[in-house]
């Protein structure tokens, strides 16, 4: 088989971005990478540019173990919190094309409950 | 024609391991009133957005939903961004505004109002005029101030900014929303000003 395949799971929060770099079953972790790892103030985590540095070291070890497709599953925390992906999922999608990998599928995976818990806060709210 | 067949492939010999799901067409609820606007006149919005992005969008005008059907195109990504392309203009977002989210580093946010306000449609009502003001005051401030786009529609906040701007905008009216003065929120947004500025260019 000449091309590999690969999944990148995506976790892109308010707070921090998770990459997970799979094989195609996601049993097997190749690479991982978060935010909090490239970026040394906790505000940065999720900024852009930990994004991008996290999504150039994913690309980096993928070109290594000879993955040059990815597919994308993309995913926010979900549940009763926000339902859609931080700032970080769009530049980490953006460096992995940009360092010449090719992205096959992109898919949101954001758990979106059938009705759940409630959220937070208590009944009257969040109070500062 | 060779990377599909190789993808064919490596999802045989998946299928006996685990059985892969792939996605299914995305689809969006877009209000009724909104369709109009995302087919546009003579579908000729709809046809620009599927040339940009290179992927089927089937609209039903009956029901509102509009669905992204999935297909190997040459820029996956920005079928992606074509979501939240489809979700703003539905939250009233002009589609050339819209489209703005697909090449520059803009972001889209949606605050529900509903969940400060309560349920009550009148509430949301009262609330929605103290977050546009009067003539529009508050919310072309807010605009102006953060270089933000909003949109007020319903029982939702729709905005469009970079991602500094963005903050300080959601911050904003997320005061608003949870029955701050309108001069506190004024004085919010100038002194945040001289930090987006620096943040911006650096100076």
């Amino acid at each position: 088989m000449s091309e590999k395949w690969g999944i990148c799971h995506i976790y892109a929060s308010y707070n921090n971005i998770l990459i997970t770099l799979t094989d195609l079953t996601g049993a097997e972790t190749i690479a991982k990478c978060t935010g909090g790892m490239v970026v040394k103030a906790a505000k940065d985590e999720s900024s852009p540019y930990a994004a991008m540095r996290s999504g150039e070291f994913i690309a980096d070890k993928a070109r290594e173990k000879g993955i040059s497709n990815i597919h994308i599953k993309v995913r926010a925390p979900g549940g009763n919190g926000p339902i859609s992906p931080g700032p970080g999922a769009q530049g980490v999608i953006r460096s992995l094309s940009r360092a010449g990998i090719r992205i096959g599928r992109i898919e949101d995976v954001t758990p979106i409950p059938h009705d759940g818990t409630k959220p937070k806060g208590g009944k009257r709210g969040r109070r500062v | 024609m060779s990377i599909q067949h190789g993808m064919g492939a490596s999802f045989y010999i998946i299928s006996r391991i685990a059985v892969q799901v792939w996605p299914m067409p995305f689809k969006l609820k877009v209000p009724q009133d909104r369709i109009g606007v995302l087919i546009g006149k003579d579908g000729e919005t709809l046809r620009q957005l599927q040339d940009i992005c290179g992927t089927r969008i089937e609209v039903d005008s009956e029901n509102g939903e509009a669905t992204l059907y999935d297909e190997e195109t040459a820029d996956t990504y920005k079928a992606f961004r074509m979501r939240d392309v489809i979700r703003a203009i539905g939250r009233g977002f002009s589609p050339e505004k819209a489209q703005s989210l697909l090449d520059d580093d803009l972001y889209y946010e949606e605050i529900d109002i509903r969940e400060f306000s309560g349920k009550s449609p009148r509430r949301v009502m009262q609330v929605r005029a103290r977050l546009i003001g009067s003539g529009g005051k508050t919310r072309t401030l807010v605009e102006e101030l953060t270089d933000c786009f909003l949109s007020i529609k319903g029982n939702t906040v729709a905005i469009i900014g970079d991602l500094e701007g963005l903050r300080v905008a959601k911050k904003a009216i997320t005061m608003i929303l949870q029955g701050s003065e309108h001069s506190s929120v004024y004085s919010f947004l100038e002194r945040k000003r001289k930090d987006l500025k620096i943040a911006r260019w650096g100076f």
